[in-house]
């Protein structure tokens, strides 16, 4: 069973926009796979169909067996709680330790305090934050902040993790660290959808990619092809 | 258990503990995170609740002072005897047989009778008797007179004495007794007005003050939302920011009244005891003074929530 299921979907906003039209593809557990397009392409979209900022116009999306355009509004939380999410800008509650940041996932699970603290622990020492754990991020790096990010995205073990343009603001050392770590992700089973539009680092990562162009999915382009794309 | 959504991708490795667990370490994250805005902001948080203290302190003053007048015009009211001078053609004799009449009566709680003899030797007492020799007293020119407790409705009972065929004058407060028991009444109106109108004042303090917070935090707000925080989570710290605005507002309205009590006290006992009473403020009791905190601390938290509700509702996810 596919992790992500996307059949048919299209997506007009109020006005008439068109972001997305007839846009089909699966992700399998444990895949990692790139979104990639222009500005405007229908990527950021995308990634709010999955996360639930948006639902669908026409079509169906599915996560696992559940249909996303059927979750009542109440539910959506539950929902955002299974899929991980990386942004651009991190958005770290800049008010809370490295911990506390990386922590919150599991609170909103409700699990218990040494659980909490168990996983945190282990997630911040993959990440190679351990030392780092009581700063506030102000007191991070650009990278190190990113990687708070991803912590919080993986510390619940989410099966999708969606990354919007994760490496955006980075150089291209720290980008090629991020992606290294969203590439290890997959062999813990998450998946992983990265969108960005930085095709030199797309062709790189060596994985599937999807290319939006004008909210119609223009191509899918497997690992072995991506050579001659 | 905690709520989970059917139909689940293939992963759900988050293991969680209790509902009861869950709801008291929700809890316990806003109750510190809600001390900790009110810590980081103390001026802030000083003048919302020293201004809320105000809203709530001067209704409450107001209905005091009005509980205490009332409570003195009560000791007043205690005192409500008539008096009936009657004609001068009326001796002692018939006054007695008067007075043994009137004592009959069931609307009539008791009759005294001052002899023209005993007002004459009152005169005296007050220091007129110098005054009295000079006009000389040979002919007491002074009626006799019943004083009368009603028991019941003093004015029917002073119409009825009034038309007694023996009656001269009758002599009966109650026209300034209405005119202070409607000031009375008008006063505790405008308290209980002032009360809902400086309550709402309150209520929209803290709202103005949630609403700042929130606006400060929106992007806080924004990234719990996509972390999967319900509307209840981040509801929750500021509904108990509004409650610890509530609960110090309103001791702080109890020790202003506290203080302003004090403050009169001796003024006002020294006041009443020129005119030989004993009057004391009465302050509020401890039952009122719960309840007075209990209420503020009710306000706080509605404020909160109803601002806190308001935005969460414009910022909720699509609908399905």
């Amino acid at each position: 069973m596919s992790v992500l299921r996307f059949d048919n979907v299209s997506k007009q906003y109020p006005g008439g926009h068109v972001a997305l039209a007839d846009v089909s593809f699966e992700v399998q557990p444990g895949e990692m796979l790139f979104v990639t397009g222009h500005s405007g392409a229908g990527k950021s979209t995308l990634l709010k169909l999955i996360h639930l900022s948006e639902r669908p116009s026409r079509g169906a999306v599915l996560f696992g067996e559940r249909n996303l355009r059927k979750v009542r509004r109440g539910r959506v939380p539950l929902h955002r709680r299974e899929v991980g999410v990386v942004f651009q800008d991190h958005r770290l509650l800049t008010d809370r330790s490295v911990y506390d940041n990386v922590a919150l996932p599991l609170i909103l699970r409700g699990m218990r305090r040494g659980e909490i603290g168990k996983r945190v622990r282990s997630v911040l020492d993959k990440l190679g934050l351990s030392e780092r754990e009581r700063a506030l991020p102000t007191q991070l790096s650009a990278g190190e902040q990113q990687r708070v990010g991803i912590a919080r995205a993986v510390v619940a073990e989410p099966a999708l993790l969606v990354a919007d343009e994760p490496t955006g603001n980075l150089d291209p050392t720290l980008s090629a660290e991020i992606m290294a770590l969203f590439a290890s992700l997959p062999e813990r089973g998450t998946s992983v959808l990265v969108a960005s539009h930085d095709l030199g680092l797309v062709k790189r990562m060596k994985k599937r990619v999807l290319v939006l162009d004008h909210g119609q999915l223009a191509d899918d382009i497997a690992p072995e092809d991506l050579a001659d794309a | 258990m905690p709520e989970a959504l059917d139909g689940a991708a293939v992963r759900r490795p988050a293991r969680p503990h209790g509902r009861i667990g869950t709801w008291f370490d929700h809890h316990l994250y806003s109750f510190v995170a809600s001390l900790g805005r009110v810590a980081r902001r103390p001026w802030s948080t000083a003048l919302t609740i020293g201004v809320m203290a105000v809203a709530l302190a001067l209704p409450i003053g107001l209905w005091l002072a009005m509980a205490n007048v009332a409570r003195f015009s009560g000791d007043v009211q205690r005192a409500r005897e008539i008096s009936v001078f009657l004609k001068t053609d009326v001796d002692a004799a018939g006054a007695q047989v008067l007075a043994r009449t009137l004592r009959a009566r069931p609307d009539i709680g008791g009759v005294q009778l001052r002899t023209p003899a005993q007002g004459l030797a009152e005169l005296r007492a007050n220091g007129l008797g110098a005054a009295i020799d000079a006009v000389g007293a040979d002919d007491n020119p002074l009626p006799s007179v019943l004083v009368v407790t009603p028991r019941g409705d003093e004015a029917l009972l002073a119409a009825s004495l009034q038309a007694l065929p023996e009656a001269d004058l009758v002599q009966h407060d109650a026209l300034w007794r209405q005119r202070l028991d409607g000031w009375l009444r008008f006063g505790m109106r405008v308290a209980l007005v002032l009360g809902a109108l400086l309550g709402l004042g309150a209520l929209l303090v803290v709202g103005n003050t949630v609403r700042l917070d929130i606006q400060s935090r929106r992007e806080e707000i924004g990234v719990l939302q996509h972390l999967g925080a319900t509307d209840g989570f981040i509801r929750r710290p500021f509904l108990y920011l509004g409650l610890w605005y509530g609960l110090a507002s309103g001791a702080l309205a109890i020790a202003l009244l506290t203080f302003a009590a004090n403050a009169l006290d001796a003024p006002l006992a020294e006041l009443a005891a020129s005119y030989g009473s004993r009057f004391m403020l009465q302050g509020l009791d401890v039952v009122a003074a719960v309840a007075v905190v209990a209420g503020a601390a009710l306000l706080g938290w509605l404020g909160a929530g109803l601002v806190a509700g308001h935005y969460l509702r414009q910022t909720r996810p699509t609908e399905t």
